[in-house]
């Protein structure tokens, strides 16, 4: 594959990070803590869209297909994303509304929550590796001679989620609940006491993030494929794009999960790089080389994460770009 | 005040809480002892399971040293823990790629080592963090010391794993000879179903003993620490960082000794597992292996030693008794996401019911005799009140 190629599997997987990153970080910024239950929040949205997917095609499926995907997809889009969202606000309203506990306490209390969610989806579906029913596609024969070789569920993943993104961005730009939500971020006592209702938008962030989150596991899922681990293993990547982003910046999370999924993806090129630099002395250019291979793609991205958290604590965008 | 003195006014000491968790245990033991008698529990594999529960007991206390004292959120217990079993492992297996081969006290030094540098590694960038931050790089680093451990293979055999380790007291002048020289017991207490007591028997209570040693002496040094000054830095940390740093004490220097102690005692239990289960692979660094400690810690109440001993025992009944349901009940569920759901729920209705756990600190804070006369005083919720108590040790 040539550099274009990695560029093109990278941007495909940042789309698929910065669906999570998003709303991650809004929940970071509004409900105030880090909440390891969203990559959990993924998995179940694509496995309700995984359901639904089948149920739709147990009937006999809805006819034509767009850029690859069966017109039965987008309703099992939809389902995920919205599956996702319920699941989140019931345990919002469940679990920890009613918890007397600091910001700590809530994280730890997610963990359990994320076990819960992984233990609901591996007693229904087994711990196997599933698929979406959707006959996988070749490469776009166009672009092929480029060395980039994606098909059209990576077009429909990227355009899917850029129409996500725009839609928030929107939403938090010109809307009253995207004013409110950016103030509750910014100052939460200065929003309660300006006449913000703040449970009420503290539940529409946890319907936007888990959404977000549900469409970010529809894709995953059709990027890669289905298991109950796919979130769990996802989330420390999307904890990363966040930190890179700034905790709290939605902007700053797009951008931190476009770099974190362009830096996974594009390992091999550094390798290559590093190979072809003459780095002097012999063992430390062995020692690059052992390090900076596609094992360890997510491993340097958790480096990047840690050192940005020294650095420059509040990341790329920096405080209070939300 | 100890139970010998004066059994019934120890008993009356208790609080409701503690009383609880010494029926339930008492009824729990009582349970053990008539399975073990009717021969439904082998009695090799019971020893096993009392190992296993000294393993977390001692992977609760290396959290509770961070986490319980000093309030370090770290989530890289799995990777001490790992690094712990590796490092032992790769010294003294038949198997090992490296060496190899060596007396298993090589390999606790070695791993108690190898853990110090880790700690030293991932303690310099993270201990200045906030504290949930923390969490978070502590995470991200133990992944990338999983990952180092699963396919750089010229060091730790990647997946496969480490075989053929010997037990601790290989190469020991009697011990290494004990479990054969001892003769084969049977005992019949219920006509037809007679207890055997064969070699793996005394190999399994050699075992016990290893950790009874290890737990006992790290317990003691826990206990002395906490009610030291130094201990009493670490709660003032916990409380309120700031106002340790305006009493002029250097937290980042207090938090890493913390941390490393903490991080040589889960490496024990890392070292302690070695030997118990003769096999070491990738999948015992995965992230919950961290959790379990997690939950045997908050649910035993953070800060108190004797509460991580109870949520050992407490984590092991879940992770086997999963197991033990599947088999007896044949229940239709995999263990495996039944054994996730139980800790799942465990952590979030010991956080929304009894967020200071089942066995908090209290009078374990303070000498005994800053106590006047008998009768529970009230738990300590702050720090001043703690060195109020505290204040005869000096």
């Amino acid at each position: 594959m040539t550099v274009l190629g990695y560029l093109a599997n990278g941007l495909v997987y940042s789309s698929i990070i910065v669906l999570g990153s998003i709303g991650l970080s809004l929940v970071y910024s509004i409900a105030d803590f880090a909440n390891f239950a969203h990559g959990d929040t993924m998995t179940i949205g694509a496995y309700s869209a995984f359901v639904t997917l089948s149920a739709i095609s147990a009937v006999g499926g809805l006819g034509g297909t767009v850029l690859g995907l069966p017109y039965g997809f987008f309703p099992a889009l939809v389902v995920g994303i919205a599956v996702a969202a319920v699941v989140a606000i019931g345990t919002e309203k469940l679990i920890y509304e009613p918890l007397d506990v600091d910001s700590i306490g809530l994280l730890i209390t997610s963990i359990g929550i994320a076990f819960i969610y992984r233990a609901a989806v591996q007693i229904r579906f087994g711990s196997d590796v599933t698929r979406f029913d959707i006959p996988a596609l070749r490469p776009i024969e166009a672009l092929v001679p480029y060395g980039v070789r994606v098909t059209l569920h990576d077009v429909a993943i990227v355009g899917s989620a850029a129409v996500l993104v725009v839609g928030l961005h929107v939403l938090l730009q010109y809307t009253d609940l995207g004013r409110k939500m950016r103030a509750m971020a910014d100052n939460p006592d200065l929003a309660r006491v300006s006449g913000i209702r703040t449970k009420r938008v503290k539940l529409w962030t946890w319907v936007i993030g888990a959404g977000l989150a549900g469409a970010g596991g529809v894709f995953l899922g059709l990027f890669n494929q289905l298991s109950p681990r796919m979130g769990f293993n996802l989330l420390l990547v999307i904890f990363a794009a966040v930190i890179l982003g700034g905790i709290g910046s939605v902007y700053g999370a797009m951008a931190g999960g476009l770099l974190i999924g362009m830096i996974t993806q594009l390992t091999p090129v550094f390798s290559n790089v590093i190979e072809a630099l003459p780095i002097w002395p012999g063992w430390l250019a062995t020692l690059l080389e052992n390090l900076i291979s596609i094992e360890y793609a997510n491993a340097i991205a958790f480096v990047i994460m840690v050192v940005v958290l020294l650095v420059r604590p509040n990341g790329i965008a920096g405080e209070g770009a939300t | 005040m100890s139970l010998v003195d004066d059994p019934r006014g120890a008993l009356a000491d208790l609080t409701r809480p503690e009383a609880w968790v010494l029926g339930v245990s008492a009824a729990f033991a009582l349970f053990l002892f008539v399975s073990l008698l009717t021969g439904a529990l082998g009695p090799s594999y019971f020893l096993f399971l009392v190992g296993l529960a000294g393993m977390y007991a001692l992977l609760s206390f290396g959290l509770n040293a961070q986490w319980g004292f000093t309030g370090l959120i770290n989530f890289s217990v799995a990777a001490f823990f790992g690094i712990g079993a590796y490092g032992s492992a790769l010294m003294t297996a038949s198997s090992s790629p490296i060496a190899g081969g060596f007396n298993p006290l090589v390999g606790l030094a070695v791993a108690l080592v190898v853990a110090f540098v880790l700690a030293l590694l991932i303690g310099i960038p993270t201990l200045r963090l906030r504290a949930d931050y923390l969490a978070i790089a502590s995470l991200g680093l133990a992944e990338v010391v999983r990952l180092i451990v699963l396919n750089e293979r010229w060091l730790t055999n990647g997946s496969g794993g480490v075989r053929g380790i010997p037990g601790f007291f290989q190469g020991w002048p009697v011990l290494s000879t004990f479990p054969e020289a001892m003769p084969g017991l049977r005992l019949e207490v219920i006509p037809g179903s007679p207890v055997l007591l064969e070699t793996a028997f005394w190999q399994a209570s050699l075992n016990v003993l290893l950790v009874l040693m290890f737990a006992g002496a790290v317990y003691f040094v826990l206990h002395r620490a906490h009610q030291s000054p130094w201990g009493r830095v670490l709660r003032t940390i916990r409380s309120d960082e700031d106002l340790a740093r305006a009493l002029g004490k250097n937290t980042y220097s207090f938090k890493m000794q913390s941390f490393i102690l903490g991080s040589l005692i889960m490496a024990l239990a890392g070292v302690f597992y070695t030997h118990l289960n003769l096999y070491v692979g990738p999948g015992d660094l995965d992230p919950i292996t961290t959790f379990y400690a997690w939950v045997a810690v908050i649910l035993g109440g953070s800060g108190s030693n004797r509460g991580a001993l109870f949520g050992g025992i407490v984590i092991v009944t879940i992770r086997e008794g999963t197991r033990f349901l599947n088999d007896a009940a044949a229940l239709p569920i995999d263990p495996a996401p039944l054994r996730l759901l139980l800790i799942g729920v465990v952590i979030v209705a010991v956080m929304r019911y009894r967020p200071q756990g089942v066995l908090p600190p209290q009078r374990e804070l303070i000498w005994p005799s800053a106590v006047d006369g008998g009768g529970t005083p009230d738990t300590p919720e702050s720090g001043v009140r703690e060195q109020k108590g505290g204040g005869g040790d000096e």
